[in-house]
């Protein structure tokens, strides 16, 4: 580890309040690193202002929303202080006529939902479901992971719903890209840029979100089958289907998938007759539905083990959910769309394995989640005209490596 | 130009491949934005990836400029040569280099045209999503530049949504792959920042695109409406409602005679029409179908219309599609202006634009792609009067003023380019702009990659550029603008 770099405090206490510029405790850590700093500002300005003291003073900074996901990425080279998005929680607007919404970068994800939930008149919702507790969880934290859920398959991700986002980079420069309209092509898309960026590039502070109708009715129809083979068949028989299910999801090793459908009861209604009847599989009942939907996200995420994102060609998907069942403990595959969560044990073999093979069939594979002892295994190896590209964007947006050094892929 | 990036430019290409010759060089002067006009010093046609990447090079190490240029239907001037600079023409790149069904995927040259993509795989029962209205001519290349939208991109996304990988030949040559077949490739999203870039951050050379399902099925309805503000709250409250229709399109009373006397679409006569249209699974888009018309219904539309068959559809579309082209019938010349505001201001902003019309003395028609809150008003002028050209394009300037004041964007669709690069700081602040300077200098550290299109430059915004002049394209009949 690096020595620890002298803070000067007062300054930031000044700028943010006394009550708000904390010593770090131990439950600060992020990965192995332990900051000296805790800073808390109240707006975007205060951001400014501590990001520029912070790059003045030559401190490196790691960014926080609901530390939910700060062990994604590689652990940073030093972090000396770091700055909580916690108090830019404020719901900026919502324009149900719209169906898009403003926000703080500290809101979180549950808060949002309940706003929407009151709006008179209107049933909208984020079409987000990610693997983290939204009760804690915050909409910058998502943009900047990218985390996505089993409503990917129908909504895609974060990215296909972030329309505008306020950012500042480390230098204190306050930046914005997008705008709060659905249809924009003005400058450069800096949100998909952020999006997956691990708090590296800049500090997101307000995000503009595409919103969604809330479906009056969700049915639910279980696929199985005892061989790869013979349940990616019926998945893959679904996308030739007139339907449009919002979830496909394949467990293994429970050998089901999970297909939904939100839509209206009638459309839900038809929509999973044709599945059946064509596909095969059982209707659930509402309660065995809410209990599916209810664990559904989190399933991969449950206890402690680690967890890998996987993405592959969507024609392999056979000998996808084979390779994941015999080297993970268990994996939900979007079946539909190529992308799948995996939990293994701590022991580098599989992991190693699992990801051979994938990358074999011509995918990649990243750990989300993953004890210390298994860092130099986050990333796949990182080489070419692409990652010295990415260095480039992080070199002329953070110059200096204020921003998380090291957390992204190939060190960056 | 200097005589040794000649010869490096020669080399790089076929025979036939480079093009010097004064007259010929015409053809490149402009896009689709014909008021503005540079001869460039020459054009090259490469055949392949390591063709525009020998240019890239050439041009990079003499740095000269080098501006990419597709099918030239751009309307914000994205492909506008620089003076003494080089044009990459890729219409010879035309290739379908891979067709995978089951995966989803086409990959394509960028020369290959937008409507060939869905040729290709609608056989096998999908199509390529976005669709701008030059989409018979408008290539790939292009529309990954510009983020090409289009009326249906409503429901289905944009250009961004649909790209999955790009080959890019970077400013200074080297060759890169961005995203991929598979999804969520490690590493900053770079293809998110290229798509949308207008050229400016390399060359793309290879596109991976994503393609779906044909819907089960299609239903049409046109309404005919007694004032444009009736017609803006019946698309308010169809999008409030939670209904995305795969398109809304509007249209005022200018337009549709226009159309009328252009294609003989037999629209209804009267003062605004709205064009729905549902897709999807037969099992949903009945009764979403007819909530839509009862909403038209509540909002005293005065006369619908369904669409009875693909026959009917297509002559709903035809007089849409027809819409800027048929300006020509009612008017000897127009500018086209592309804003966006937030949906729920239909009524407010087509106020401002009537008082706008006013005030300035011209006629705007109103052609909109009303269900994601693009607007696309027609400044209506005569050339030869004097001084209505200046009037024509002050007035377009005001609208971009008012959809900026109610929260919107200098451009849905069309891009900046060198149209609207010296409006960028009015939607964008210092820092905003900065920021932008700073990822195109990641990419173009030396300036080459398409200068002057998308930011503000001094000398760029000092300038005042002529008035439209059609489009030989739009002469023959091939393209329209959208």
């Amino acid at each position: 580890m690096s020595t620890a770099t002298a803070i000067d405090v007062l300054p930031f206490a000044a700028l943010v309040g006394e009550e708000h510029a904390l010593a770090a405790r131990a439950d600060d850590t992020v990965q192995g690193v332990s900051p000296s700093l805790v800073v808390e500002p109240a707006d975007e300005a205060e951001v400014s202002a501590v990001m520029r003291e912070a790059s003045r003073q030559r401190l490196t900074v790691v960014v926080r929303g609901g530390g939910t996901t700060l062990a994604w990425g590689t652990p940073p080279r030093r972090c000396e202080l770091l700055l909580s998005t916690r108090r830019l929680d404020r719901l900026v607007e919502h324009q149900p006529g719209d169906l898009i919404c403003v926000a703080g970068a500290g809101m979180t994800l549950a808060a949002l939902q309940a706003h929407l939930g009151r709006a008179q008149g209107h049933r909208q919702r984020l079409m987000l479901d990610p693997p983290v507790p939204p009760e804690v969880a915050t909409l910058g934290g998502i943009v900047a992971t990218g985390c996505s859920g089993p409503l990917r398959t129908r909504y895609g991700t974060v990215r296909d719903l972030l329309i505008g986002v306020r950012f500042v980079l480390a230098d204190g420069t306050v930046g914005h890209a997008g705008g709060k309209v659905v249809k924009n092509v003005a400058g450069y898309d800096i949100g998909k840029l952020l999006t997956g960026s691990l708090g590296t590039l800049a500090v997101i502070t307000q995000v503009a979100l595409r919103l969604h109708p809330a479906a009056p009715d969700s049915r639910v129809v279980l696929l199985d089958d005892s061989t790869p083979e013979a349940l990616a068949a019926r998945v893959q028989g679904l996308a030739r289907l007139p339907v449009t299910p919002s979830c496909v999801d394949v467990i293994w090793p429970d050998r089901t998938c999970a297909v939904r459908v939100d839509s209206s009861a009638e459309g839900a209604e038809r929509q999973v007759q044709i599945i059946a009847a064509r596909v095969g599989g059982r209707i659930l009942g509402e309660g065995e539905a809410a209990a599916l939907n209810s664990s559904l996200a989190q399933r991969p995420w449950m206890g402690d083990g680690v967890v890998a994102g996987i993405a592959a060609p969507r024609s392999r998907l056979a000998e996808l959910i084979r390779l994941a069942g015999r080297h993970a403990d268990e994996v939900v595959v979007r079946g539909l769309i190529g992308v799948a969560e995996a939990r293994l044990g701590a022991d580098p073999a599989p992991i190693t394995a699992l990801r051979n093979g994938v990358e074999q069939l011509g995918g990649h594979l990243v750990l989300h989640r993953s004890p210390l002892p298994l860092r130099d295994l986050v990333w796949p190896a990182a080489a070419g005209a692409a990652v010295e590209l990415m260095r480039s964007v992080k070199h002329a947006l953070d110059p200096q490596g204020v921003l998380a050094p090291g957390r992204h892929l190939g060190g960056i | 130009m200097d005589s040794g990036l000649v010869a490096a430019l020669a080399r790089a290409v076929p025979t036939g491949g480079l093009i010097t010759a004064p007259e010929a060089l015409r053809t490149y002067e402009c896009d689709g934005l014909t008021g503005h006009r540079v001869v460039p010093s020459a054009v090259v046609l490469p055949e392949s990836t390591d063709q525009v990447a020998a240019c890239v090079s050439a041009c990079h190490q003499a740095r000269v400029p080098f501006v990419a240029r597709g099918a030239g239907t751009g309307l914000s001037g994205g492909a506008l040569p620089v003076a003494d600079g080089v044009v990459i023409c890729l219409t010879r790149m035309r290739a379908i280099l891979d067709v995978d069904i089951q995966g989803q995927r086409v990959t394509v040259q960028p020369g290959v045209a937008n409507l060939q993509v869905s040729d290709a795989v609608r056989a096998n029962g999908h199509y390529y999503a976005p669709d701008p209205s030059s989409q018979s001519v408008c290539t790939i290349g292009g529309n990954v530049a510009e983020n090409s939208g289009g009326a249906h991109c409503l429901k289905y996304g944009f250009t961004t949504t649909h790209v999955v990988g790009v080959t890019l030949v970077t400013p200074d040559g080297r060759v890169t792959t961005l995203g991929g077949a598979v999804a969520d490739a490690p590493g900053y999203d770079l293809l998110g920042v290229v798509v949308g870039s207008e050229g400016t951050l390399g060359i793309v050379t290879e596109v991976i695109l994503n393609i779906i399902p044909i819907p089960e099925t299609v239903r049409t309805m046109l309404c005919g409406f007694a004032s444009m503000s009736a017609a803006g709250l019946a698309v308010s409250a169809i999008i409030a409602e939670g209904i995305t229709p795969a398109a809304i399109e509007m249209m005022d009373r200018l337009a549709i005679e226009a159309v009328e006397a252009a294609v003989h679409a037999d629209y209804p006569r009267c003062q605004a029409v709205l064009l729905v249209e549902l897709d999807g699974p037969r099992a949903e888009c009945a009764s979403t179908f007819a909530r839509v018309e009862e909403i038209c219904r509540q909002s005293e539309a005065q006369e619908i219309r369904v669409a009875a068959d693909a026959s009917q559809r297509a002559m709903m579309w035809r007089g849409r599609r027809a819409a800027f082209a048929a300006m020509g019938r009612i008017s000897p010349d127009y500018y086209v202006q592309d804003g966006v505001i937030p949906r729920g201001r239909l009524a407010p902003v087509l106020d401002g634009i009537a008082a706008l019309e006013q005030e300035y003395d011209l006629r705007v028609a109103n052609v909109f792609h009303a269900g994601d809150g693009n607007l696309h008003p027609l400044v209506l002028y005569t050339g030869s009067h004097h001084g209505e050209g200046d009037r024509a394009l002050e007035l377009a300037g005001r609208i971009l003023d008012l959809c900026l004041s109610e929260g919107g964007s200098i451009t849905g669709e069309h891009g900046v380019g060198s149209d609207k690069a010296c409006a960028m700081p009015k939607m964008f602040s210092e820092g905003a702009l900065e920021v932008f300077t700073r990822v195109r200098a990641a990419f173009d550290p030396d300036g080459v990659c398409n200068p002057g299109k998308v930011l503000p430059t001094p000398r760029l915004c000092g300038e005042v550029p002529g008035p439209y002049r059609p489009h030989p394209l739009e002469i023959a009949g091939v393209a329209t603008r959208m």
